[in-house]
């Protein structure tokens, strides 16, 4: 499965208007404005001015919040994404509470208290990121997250991706059954996406801060059915693979 | 009946409970090779010029529509076809419980030039390779002592695994050798030929130790199945190597296997394992077969890197 754009050109408008860029103009607009959110249960909230606001549907973080506050766009942020903005990009800051701002090693250990295994989603998302991708959550594909070559507006997410944790029974527990396997790749094939495996391996127990991220590693497989019936003439399961080279 | 691995195997005919298998006793249609020179009454199959690249003993009548999701449905259908058409039987064989091989004692027809292992200039076949001949009707099998042996013969046989292929590998072997593919026990040399003569040759089988197939060539065949089955103990199994359909196939020089196929014991297999598969198999690709309720199912983790996009 290739990238699906969604109609003529939108190939090459996202070529013209990288993700990388967009991201870089939402991360110094962060720094000017100061951005501060609030920890509210497992999401971060936080007010943008116009401009901000539509960089942030650009670059496609968080969803927004319809509420009457007229000067402002309300946005709500996942923890990965809150992170990442916080301690990746150091574009954002964030208040618990008491509203005293929470230095890195304090988020980190108030998100790990909050979702189980965030260490490894958290490492999963920045790994996507990092490498330009755009990532959203991918619950309603029965996944950890969806990924997108691009804004969703011009092309459909191309990978359902999973997160699994080496040696440990952190992360989601998938793909421990055949019957899980199956359901997975039938899913998959009826939204037309790739399943994406990314295992994180550890290197180590100590996940006291978030300064272990640099020792994961992250290795990314793809699953696929292989169907004799349709491969008898050449190995179409490396269209999978050098796609992904792309 | 006979409890073969996970199913039940039943000689009740088409209406009895649980997936027909696809005998003679049953009737379903077996399409001859070109290459045969039997090509009549072929009944209400398509026949494409992919034909041409059938290897021997094709099957069209499992019903195994391109459309892989509902492989399942149309069984019963096609069992009850009244269109079926089996092989000529060409080949003869005689089967010995020792080896857990049969040696071929009259070869015709084309079917062993992608069949058996040569050794000594005698052709044995595995006793996946027998059951899949008898079931399509190209093999007549003997005893020691001259008797025949019947497909139930072999289906008890084959159930209790010891001859080196379990029940379940069994059913991805059929599907496989029903769509052309040339498939041969991972690691054991068609022939011993190209040991012989090229020595650089026993790495290009992916995963076989060199001293290995050097005792093979000293100890004959007797020894050679009933050694891999030793080497399989282990979680993830390296069960057979697979060829695309190919009509210049040649033992002698067999080239790579386009795959090879694994099973693993009871659930999919972990990062860890599919470490240890690929290792073993060096640059061959690795896939992975589920057999669960009749259906085989084959799978690919593949080792990607996503771009790094702009």
């Amino acid at each position: 499965m290739g990238p699906r754009w969604k109609g003529k050109g939108a190939e090459a408008k996202a070529l013209a208007d990288p993700m990388s860029k967009i991201v870089l103009k939402l991360q110094s607009s962060l720094i000017q404005s100061d951005a501060r959110g609030i920890l509210c249960g497992s999401s971060v909230l936080l007010a943008a001015e116009e401009e901000q606001a539509l960089l942030f549907g650009r670059a496609y973080f968080g969803h927004p919040i319809v509420n009457a506050d007229k000067d402002r766009q309300w946005f709500q942020l996942g923890m990965e994404e809150a992170f990442f903005l916080c301690y990746s990009l150091k574009c954002l800051k964030i208040a618990g509470e008491d509203k005293r701002l929470k230095d890195d090693q304090e988020l980190w250990q108030c998100m790990k208290s909050k979702k189980a295994g965030f260490p490894v989603f958290y490492k999963a998302y920045s790994h996507l990121r990092t490498k330009n991708w755009v990532v959203r959550p991918g619950l309603q594909y029965g996944a950890d997250f969806v990924a997108y070559r691009h804004h969703p507006s011009l092309v459909h997410s191309e990978y359902a991706v999973l997160v699994s944790s080496e040696g440990d029974a952190e992360a989601n527990g998938r793909l421990k059954l055949w019957s899980d396997v199956h359901c997975t790749l039938r899913l998959c094939l009826g939204v037309v996406k790739t399943l994406l495996v990314l295992t994180i391996s550890k290197n180590g127990d100590d996940d006291d801060s978030p300064s272990c991220l640099a020792n994961y590693m992250v290795d990314e497989r793809t699953v696929t059915r292989w169907s004799p019936e349709q491969s008898r003439e050449e190995d179409t399961s490396d269209d999978v693979e050098s796609q992904a080279r792309e | 009946m006979t409890l073969c691995g996970s199913g039940v195997g039943c000689s009740a005919g088409v209406g009895g409970a649980g997936l027909s298998t696809v005998n003679p006793c049953t009737p379903a249609a077996v399409q001859d090779s070109p290459a045969d020179g039997i090509n009549s009454n072929i009944g209400n199959f398509q026949v494409t010029d992919r034909e041409n690249y059938l290897g021997e003993g094709v099957i069209e009548g499992y019903s195994q529509k391109s459309n892989d999701i509902d492989e399942h449905e149309d069984h019963y259908a096609s069992a009850s076809s009244s269109k079926s058409q089996f092989r000529k039987v060409a080949l003869k064989a005689r089967w010995s419980d020792e080896t857990g091989m049969a040696e071929v004692v009259d070869k015709r027809g084309t079917i062993w030039r992608t069949t058996g292992i040569v050794r000594s200039s005698k052709l044995y076949f595995s006793i996946e390779e027998v059951l899949f001949l008898i079931e399509i009707g190209a093999l007549l099998l003997m005893d020691d002592g001259d008797i025949s042996l019947s497909l139930e013969d072999m289906y008890v046989k084959i159930s209790n695994g010891k001859h080196g292929c379990s029940w379940e590998e069994f059913q991805a072997y059929r599907q496989l050798k029903s769509l052309g593919y040339i498939v041969g026990r991972h690691g054991v040399p068609w022939s011993m030929k190209i040991v012989k003569s090229n020595h650089e040759s026993v790495s290009s089988y992916g995963c076989r130790d060199n001293d290995e197939a050097v005792d093979l060539d000293s100890e004959e065949s007797r020894s050679v199945f009933g050694l891999f089955n030793e080497m399989q103990i282990d979680e993830a199994r390296l069960v057979f190597d697979v060829y695309l359909p190919n009509s210049k196939f040649r033992k002698s020089s067999p080239g790579d296997p386009s795959f090879v196929l694994c099973f693993t014991r009871g659930h999919p297999p972990s990062k860890a394992d599919l470490e240890a598969l690929e290792r073993r198999c060096r640059n061959i690709p690795v896939k992975v077969c589920h057999v669960e309720q009749g259906g085989v199912s084959l799978f690919s983790f593949d080792k990607v890197e996503l771009p790094i996009l702009p």
